[in-house]
């Protein structure tokens, strides 16, 4: 390790370099692994030196970066090694300000590209399952886990045999069912059911030529609708039901359906 | 109705990690983005504002740096470093990169004699997290040397370049240099940087 240029790491973390020390001591930490460890430290420093000068931004500036955000297209991951160690050193692409320089190598962000297909399906997503009753969620153990489901929601909604069916819940609320035929999956979601007593839960069956299968359990969403339930009814399944069972469900329905309606397609 | 139990759907509470937000705003998570700015908006603004002293300036700064946080969280890597880290050293380098344009430069040149006065000072986040952080790099500052501590803070609060700290403090350059890096070494062993 070259000392002179290595006594540059406090500044360099500290971007008081000027342009051309900062090109030449990049070059220097792409091959120098104790420089790069050093430097990562010291930006972990700074970065709490940052925190104390946290202010409260003007309260409008949350709605505009927001706004933005969904107006820019995101950018790939890096996967070169290359770029890998460029991207180690210095994060961060400079842009060019009022002199209108632009560092060798480096891109301006892209912006106003047209929204993603793929963000523009998770917007559609999102509306159809705020539509449906979705609580908002949280965590992101359980955000894959959403996003496929806004997926499989979409599937559903946005199939070309997709029907749509809304009946009444004979003890009160009403149910809605989308079902594709074609894709072999049926959503159901309700709203305005009676709050059950402890230890009681709303049951979904669909019912073939071999009798009533479990389909699900009705989760409310704390708001006086269920959260929307996504099941898999086979070709030759006629009907759909809702009862009333003991908590954790029944094998086979023990009361009286609050809801039977034949299924379309069949 | 029953309470939600152990359905698909239902959501568990739980505070998830800037490097988790991050990676949930690679994918295009809006709600993990909406997340990250209540979490950062408040640093990045604060940092931005007290290198460029101009609150509208500062403002159009944090703005830029936390949609490039949008941009490019997929390019946020763990192994590089925390998720603070670079969305701190991606707001300090725009900062730095307005401060030392020439428009800026003039335009602070201008407003040298009134900056204590454009300094919100009642501006400080009530984040109990942050005030923590905060009092510990105070702590932390108060003890380095005068030099160490002024070439530190004038670089990163101040905008200043290395050779600027010199001519300001009127120590030679290749004193500055080692003091900044000495002082930010004590800083981090001092704050307990893992390494």
């Amino acid at each position: 390790m070259n000392p002179e240029i290595h006594a540059l790491s406090g500044a360099y973390a500290l971007n008081a370099l000027g342009k051309a020390e900062e090109t030449e001591f990049e070059r220097h930490l792409s091959g120098c692994s104790a420089c790069s460890a050093e430097v990562r430290g010291l930006r972990e420093t700074a970065a709490l030196l940052a925190l104390d000068a946290a202010a409260a931004p003007p309260p409008d500036l949350r709605a505009r970066v927001l706004a933005a955000a969904r107006h820019v297209r995101q950018a790939p991951p890096d996967l070169t090694p290359a770029t890998r160690v460029e991207q180690r050193t210095g994060p961060l692409p400079r842009r060019a300000r009022a002199g209108g320089r632009t560092g060798p190598g480096k891109r301006r962000p892209r912006r106003s590209w047209p929204v993603r297909l793929a963000l523009g399906l998770t917007a559609a997503a999102t509306v159809a399952a705020a539509v449906l009753g979705v609580v908002a969620f949280d965590g992101l153990r359980d955000l894959e886990r959403v996003r496929e489901t806004q997926r499989e929601l979409v599937e559903v909604l946005a199939a070309p045999d997709a029907r749509t069916l809304r009946r009444p819940v004979t003890s009160g609320g009403t149910a809605t069912l989308v079902v594709s035929r074609e894709r072999g999956r049926l959503l159901f979601a309700a709203h305005g059911l009676p709050v059950l007593p402890e230890g009681r839960v709303y049951e979904l069956w669909l019912m073939g030529p071999g009798g009533a299968r479990p389909a699900g359990l009705l989760t409310d969403d704390g708001a006086g609708q269920t959260l929307p339930l996504l099941t898999s009814p086979e070709a030759d399944d006629r009907h759909l039901g809702l009862t009333v069972e003991p908590a954790g469900g029944s094998a086979q329905p023990t009361t009286v359906p609050l809801l039977l309606t034949e299924l379309p397609g069949t | 109705m029953t309470k939600p139990t152990a359905h698909p759907l239902t959501p568990v509470p739980r505070e998830p990690g800037l490097e988790e937000l991050l990676t949930a705003v690679a994918a295009g998570g809006e709600q993990a983005f909406e997340r990250l700015y209540d979490r950062l908006a408040g640093p990045v603004y604060g940092l931005v504002l007290r290198v460029l002293r101009d609150p509208a300036q500062a403002e159009e700064v944090a703005q830029e740096v936390l949609v490039e946080v949008w941009r490019t969280a997929a390019r946020f890597d763990t192994a590089r470093g925390s998720g603070l880290s670079w969305v701190m050293t991606m707001a300090h380098r725009r900062a730095v990169d307005r401060v030392r344009s020439a428009q800026a430069a003039a335009d602070r040149e201008h407003r040298a004699g009134t900056r204590s006065a454009e300094v919100p000072h009642d501006h400080v986040v009530e984040e109990v997290t942050v005030r923590l952080e905060g009092e510990r790099v105070r702590r932390c500052l108060g003890g380095l040397t005068e030099v160490q501590r002024q070439a530190v803070t004038l670089a990163f609060y101040g905008g200043y370049s290395y050779p600027e700290v010199a001519g300001l403090l009127r120590v030679p350059l290749g004193t500055i240099k080692t003091r900044m890096r000495d002082g930010l070494v004590r800083l981090r062993d001092c704050m307990g940087v893992e390494r």
